[in-house]
């Protein structure tokens, strides 16, 4: 069971396939002709099945399945403010490791700052102090431990892989001087992380043995009744489960740069037939086709379309007058025979495979 | 006598779209569809199997969004104009197929649906919402609520003050739709973070949803895994972690019952397929190809062409998977019976419109498995959460973890470097909102109080996560952009006007009939 999903999150980390995006009308069409499987969802998180989720954002997606409209908006919003005009760090939970933090700096605090350091702000650095604060109370002094990460002047968020599932974290964003002193210009709010396996404290009325709870742990995730426990379960499971995560950059990136895909020859072409009769009569008369009475225009016109299927159609006509005396039939005779032929230039076709 | 339960939770949601000012507008066709294709198909099978004396019980989430399009005058119109094109396209498409009987058939069975979906919005004066409140009212249906505007909630974690708007909002919605109030919830995305369950509690709601390591990680270990409910320390309001196993047998691509290759395959619909004037009149106006509902064709083999599709044969097959999910539900639950030593009880969530819209035999499905459920076998008993927390009182108290069901089981989805820069704004207004509340605590005159209550419909509509969601799926994005600016600005604009006691009521007017859902609102809820 275990190698079956490593196995296929293994399917994961491979290359994407090109994916075919909605908002095109041609291409859209050259998808849904060539979908052949229902797993050719035109989402890329379809990809990364076995991770949890993966499926059900998948199908949510399906609920906005309309390509965008071609015609711009008549006015397009004007721009969110910047900023809000005050000196505010913000963290998020992202996952069990990182955390997402924003900041914003008024431009007075800066001023002051400048005022205040002189040189020594110009030569500073821009740092996160991300500081474990797991079940204390914070008071700037005495976190468990504490660790910076460096950021570019222009920064205003940040991704921090903070390397510990349930711990609470604050974040200070500040100066570091040339001296290594640090000055905090900012505090954040406290976030705490989940943990990333089941927890270790048992409840004394609530007990459960740990191959039974292993057992179903293993069966709520679907993994199976039979699936034998042993030392080191946990870490296999949340290899499994998460792996998404684990090898996670943190950052979406819209595929490597650095691979070389195998590009894949999408050429097709679709024809198909219509026949449209047509034709006229008086007004008042009772037109059938193909014995089937059909209905007149006002002024005694009519049209119909018909898939045009390979093989013979005799189509008649037949028109009779309101008062019954008389009865014309014209009958067209249409036969459809399509030929296919598939062809490939050979040379260039050497030379394309040669340059992928 | 039953060893175990099934709880079958449908969550049905769809943002709040809808824009009078245009004539025509393309995402309001996501709710057009959704009606014809899922909610009401599935009121069919509801009704059918009340009528049939079959005794069942599904817990359903609508979201206060959903239900506020589902009442709406506006959109009620625009639903019989798109239902009536349809029908006119089903006409034509008999006629054009005459010579192609193994497509003729399925238009003639698309025009059947189509006017059949026409009948049943009229049967209920077009607001489809009333009939769901019967089935409650009979006892087979469970509604639970949802966010007011299915915010994420996870990520408003930082303004605590938007996670109980959103919920009062909701609560006080429900209410007014369904005459009592909702003793659960569906939270957005399944996401839950520890401390969220105490407001749950003060706005009355008894239970939650996790996904399953919302549960399995919870502190300490929760004895019986999923296969019971947990009750949240402090606020003991009960948590109800999902059974991966059963969800995958109907989701997963690979396993999942709607890949088989004689169910009506999804991608294949004539607004794309069929001759641009011949099908142009339904449509997009732009002339955007769209999907038009018909969709004439089977999954198939991958190896050859695709072929016509069969509704018998996926009638029959849909039958057979329903007894294979009841097999599998009879197997689970009594190795569990004996492992645990205890009833256990299975949660089994699903998008509503996974059912109709993304898998077409969906709704037959979840007729089958209901009848079997309740015919052939005893194995198995449906029930809701709340039957099942009046028959078990004793659970144990646990801490479950944050958690959502969205990719990778975290927040990633709706934080990720395509959407994370909306959350400084969304978190500002946020702030912003709270001080206006704090700084008109009691009533104040109607202009100032009506654009206080417009902000906060402001807000809970920028909050949608569906808005995020779309930012990180990378396509269909430029609606999802403006429709977080253009909340967000109109609440910044709505906050410098109330500062600066310079309402502009024209203005005001305006946006009151575009973003016109919660008429009750009170803005004092974002404390």
């Amino acid at each position: 069971m275990l190698r079956k999903i490593k196995d296929k999150i293994k399917k994961l980390a491979s290359p994407r396939k090109k994916v075919l995006k909605p908002r095109s009308v041609v291409k859209s069409v050259a998808a849904r002709r060539k979908a052949k499987t229902p797993e050719k969802i035109p989402v890329e998180i379809m990809n990364k099945e076995a991770v949890l989720g993966a499926r059900e954002m998948a199908i949510e997606q399906t609920k906005f399945s309309h390509p965008e409209t071609l015609k711009p908006r008549k006015q397009m919003p004007q721009d969110l403010p910047g900023g809000y005009g005050k000196d505010k760090i913000t963290i998020q939970v992202r996952d069990p490791w990182w955390l997402h933090c924003y900041w914003e700096i008024a431009a007075n605090t800066w001023n002051n700052l400048i005022n205040r350091l002189k040189d020594l702000f110009f030569g500073s650095k821009r740092v996160l102090r991300v500081y474990d604060v797991s079940r204390i109370n914070f008071n700037g002094k005495n976190a468990h431990r504490f660790f910076d990460v460096e950021v570019s002047h222009d920064a205003t968020s940040w991704y921090l892989d903070t390397g510990g599932p349930g711990r609470s974290w604050v974040v200070d964003y500040g100066l570091k001087l040339p001296n290594g002193e640090f000055i905090t210009i900012v505090r954040s709010n406290v976030v705490t992380t989940p943990i990333d396996g089941p927890s270790w404290i048992t409840d004394e009325e609530w007990m459960v043995p740990e191959e039974m709870f292993g057992r179903l742990y293993g069966m709520g995730f679907g993994l199976g009744q039979a699936t034998s426990m042993g030392k080191g379960w946990q870490e296999r499971f949340k290899k499994a489960l998460f792996s998404g995560i684990l090898s996670s950059p943190g950052l979406t990136s819209s595929g490597s740069p650095v691979r070389k895909r195998a590009k894949e020859r999408g050429f097709w072409l679709v024809v198909d037939c219509e026949l449209i009769v047509y034709g006229a009569t008086e007004p008042d008369a009772e037109v059938s086709i193909q014995g089937k009475k059909i209905k007149l225009r006002p002024d005694g016109t009519f049209t119909m379309r018909y898939y045009l299927p390979d093989g013979k159609q005799v189509i008649p006509v037949k028109a009779v007058s309101a008062d019954k005396i008389e009865e014309r039939i014209i009958t067209p005779i249409v036969t459809r025979e399509t030929k296919t032929s598939n062809t490939v230039n050979e040379e260039l076709a050497a030379q394309f495979h040669k340059n992928v | 006598m039953n060893k175990g339960y099934l709880c079958l939770v449908l969550h049905s949601h769809l943002p709040f779209v809808r824009h009078p000012e245009h004539e025509d507008f393309l995402e309001e066709d996501w709710l057009y569809e959704a009606i014809t294709e899922t909610y009401i198909p599935l009121l069919w099978v509801y009704e059918k199997l009340v009528a049939d004396g079959i005794d069942f019980r599904i817990t359903m989430s609508m979201t206060p969004t959903l239900i506020s399009m589902l009442t709406d005058q506006l959109l009620q119109e625009r639903y019989c104009k798109h239902i009536n094109k349809l029908i006119e396209l089903s006409h034509k498409e008999i006629e054009r197929t005459s010579w192609q009987p193994q497509f003729q058939r399925l238009a003639i069975m698309y025009l059947n649906h189509f006017c059949r979906a026409r009948d049943t919005f009229d049967k209920y004066h077009r607001n489809l919402v009333i009939a769901f409140k019967n089935l409650q009212d009979l006892g087979k249906l469970e509604i639970i609520t949802c966010g007011a505007t299915h915010g994420y909630f996870p990520l408003m974690d930082s303004c605590k003050e938007s996670v109980r708007a959103q919920l009062k909002v909701a609560v006080a919605h429900y209410e007014s739709n369904f005459g009592r109030k909702p003793r659960g919830i569906w939270l957005p995305e399944c996401g839950y973070t520890p401390g969220h369950d105490e407001m749950l509690r003060e706005v009355g709601i008894k239970y939650f949803f996790t996904d399953s390591h919302g549960v399995l990680h919870g502190t300490p270990r929760p004895k019986y895994g999923v296969f019971a409910p947990v009750y949240c320390k402090n606020s003991g309001v009960a948590c109800f972690g999902r059974d991966l196993e059963s969800s995958k047998q109907v989701w997963s691509s690979i396993e999942g019952y709607p890949g088989d290759y004689n169910y009506r395959e999804f991608y294949r619909d004539i607004g794309f397929d069929l001759e641009f004037d011949y099908i142009k009149p339904y449509i997009h106006p732009d002339g955007v190809r769209i999907n038009t509902g018909i969709k004439y064709y089977r999954i198939s083999d991958p190896s050859g062409e695709k072929q016509p599709y069969v509704p018998e044969w996926a009638r029959d097959k849909a039958a057979d998977h329903a007894g294979n999910f009841l097999f599998n539900r009879q197997k689970q639950v009594e190795f569990l019976y004996d492992f645990i030593q205890k009833k256990p009880l299975i949660i089994s969530p699903y998008d509503a419109e996974l059912y109709g819209h993304w898998w077409f035999e969906g709704p037959q499905w979840l007729d089958f498995l209901i009848r079997k459920t309740s015919c052939d076998q005893d194995v198995v008993k449906m029930i809701t959460p709340s039957e099942y927390l009046e028959q078990n009182r004793r659970l144990q108290v646990v801490t479950p973890s944050m958690s959502s069901w969205g990719w990778k089981g975290y927040s990633e989805m709706w934080l990720q470097g395509s959407n994370d820069w909306i959350y400084r704004h969304l978190h500002g207004a946020s702030e912003r909102m709270t001080e206006l509340a704090k700084s008109h605590p009691e009533g104040t005159n109607g202009l100032v109080k009506r654009a206080l209550n417009q902000a906060l419909r402001e807000l809970l509509l920028a909050q949608s996560s569906d808005w995020a969601f779309i930012l990180g799926t990378g396509t269909h994005t430029s609606y999802a952009v403006a429709r977080t600016k253009d909340h967000l600005l109109r609440f910044n604009r709505l906050y410098d006007e109330i500062k600066s006691h310079a309402i502009d009521e024209e203005w005001l007017s305006e946006i009151e009939y575009k973003d016109n859902l919660f008429p009750e609102i009170d803005y004092r809820v974002h404390q």
